[in-house]
């Protein structure tokens, strides 16, 4: 990528990033498996369980600015996300909410983290593979709690409709429930991601390519580089807005099957 | 509060999927029949019936 760039400035034209930006070459040789994205999933877990469990290690009445800061977060997800939709039987979600929100957020913010600097949902495979488990989780506690029948009864049938009409509406519920939330809620992660990658890398690297340039242009450059930093901050809300709104939509989508009306 | 963020998301889900399947439905249709319209009567169905479900779902009450 970066090579390219360089041959680009070297030679005319601009090469204005694309999507093959996101396809990162393997680190080691080339096993397919070790590409940036994967290396850095794994990294955001080994990152995510130093930070809790140095958290919570001493833990302390009067708490340490580490334990703080974890215990913050933790209470966020249980109270603010759990509790609040889920209700009195939220604490059985609690472990699957904090994992899914911490994991989503680390890996939100590589995209802005220095020498990181890749978000790694901005790959869909990793949203479609965490939309997969929700998909798994809030089906699974709706069929143990109702039961398989009227689980599926609740969701196709909304009551209090003449019977013709059903033909019209009861695709539409099924296609909502099994096809339309998993898919929703996989994109909207990755797209936030991607597009907020290829902003930064247009302000970027185009500003890096007007230094390049005469010397109207680059005078030109600063401009591109400060429209740059303020995006990355701007990344910065859209990168924790994505991981809470993953979060709050698996909630409500639990606390939906849990419910026994519809 | 928690019920009006959930109605919203759910809203937005509804609307989608009455548009995708009547929609797929009257492009498949006009495909089999060698027909043009189909796609439009079943976008314009989707949307309806999807904002039917809502009305059920949210404005009963």
């Amino acid at each position: 990528m970066r090579s390219l760039v360089r041959l680009s400035a070297e030679g005319e034209g601009f090469v204005p990033p694309s999507s093959n930006d996101f396809n990162l070459p393997p680190i080691f040789g080339d096993n397919a498996f070790t590409t940036k994205p994967i290396v850095m999933v794994f990294f955001s877990v080994i990152l995510i369980s130093i930070f809790f469990i140095a958290a919570s290690r001493k833990a302390a009445v009067v708490p340490s600015k580490l334990q703080f800061a974890g215990e913050s977060i933790y209470a966020f997800v249980r109270n603010d996300l759990a509790r609040d939709v889920i209700g009195h039987e939220f604490m059985r979600f609690v472990p699957y909410l904090f994992t899914l929100f911490t994991f989503i957020l680390t890996n939100n913010l590589f995209g802005i983290v220095p020498l990181l600097q890749f978000p790694t949902m901005s790959r869909v495979s990793f949203p479609y593979v965490l939309a997969v488990f929700t998909f798994v989780v809030f089906h699974y506690v709706g069929i143990r709690k109702q039961g398989l029948g009227k689980y599926l009864k609740d969701i196709m049938f909304m009551p209090g409709v003449p019977k013709p009409v059903y033909i019209l509406l009861t695709p539409i519920e099924l296609a909502t429930f099994f096809l339309v939330r998993p898919l929703t809620l996989s994109l909207r992660l990755f797209a936030n991601m991607f597009a907020g990658h290829l902003l930064l890398l247009v302000f970027i690297m185009g500003g890096d390519h007007l230094l390049k340039g005469v010397i109207g242009l680059k005078l030109v450059s600063p401009f591109a580089f400060a429209f740059g930093i303020g995006l990355t901050f701007f990344e910065f809300m859209v990168q924790c807005l994505q991981a809470y709104i993953f979060t709050l939509l698996t909630a409500l989508y639990i606390a939906g099957a849990l419910a026994d009306e519809h | 509060m928690k019920g009006e963020e959930n109605a919203l998301w759910s809203i937005f889900g509804y609307l989608l999927s009455g548009l995708i399947f009547w929609g797929g439905v009257g492009w498949g249709l006009d495909r089999w029949l060698g027909t043009s319209y189909l796609l439009l009567v079943g976008l314009l169905l989707g949307m309806g019936a999807s904002l039917y479900l809502v009305w059920l779902r949210f404005g009963r009450e």
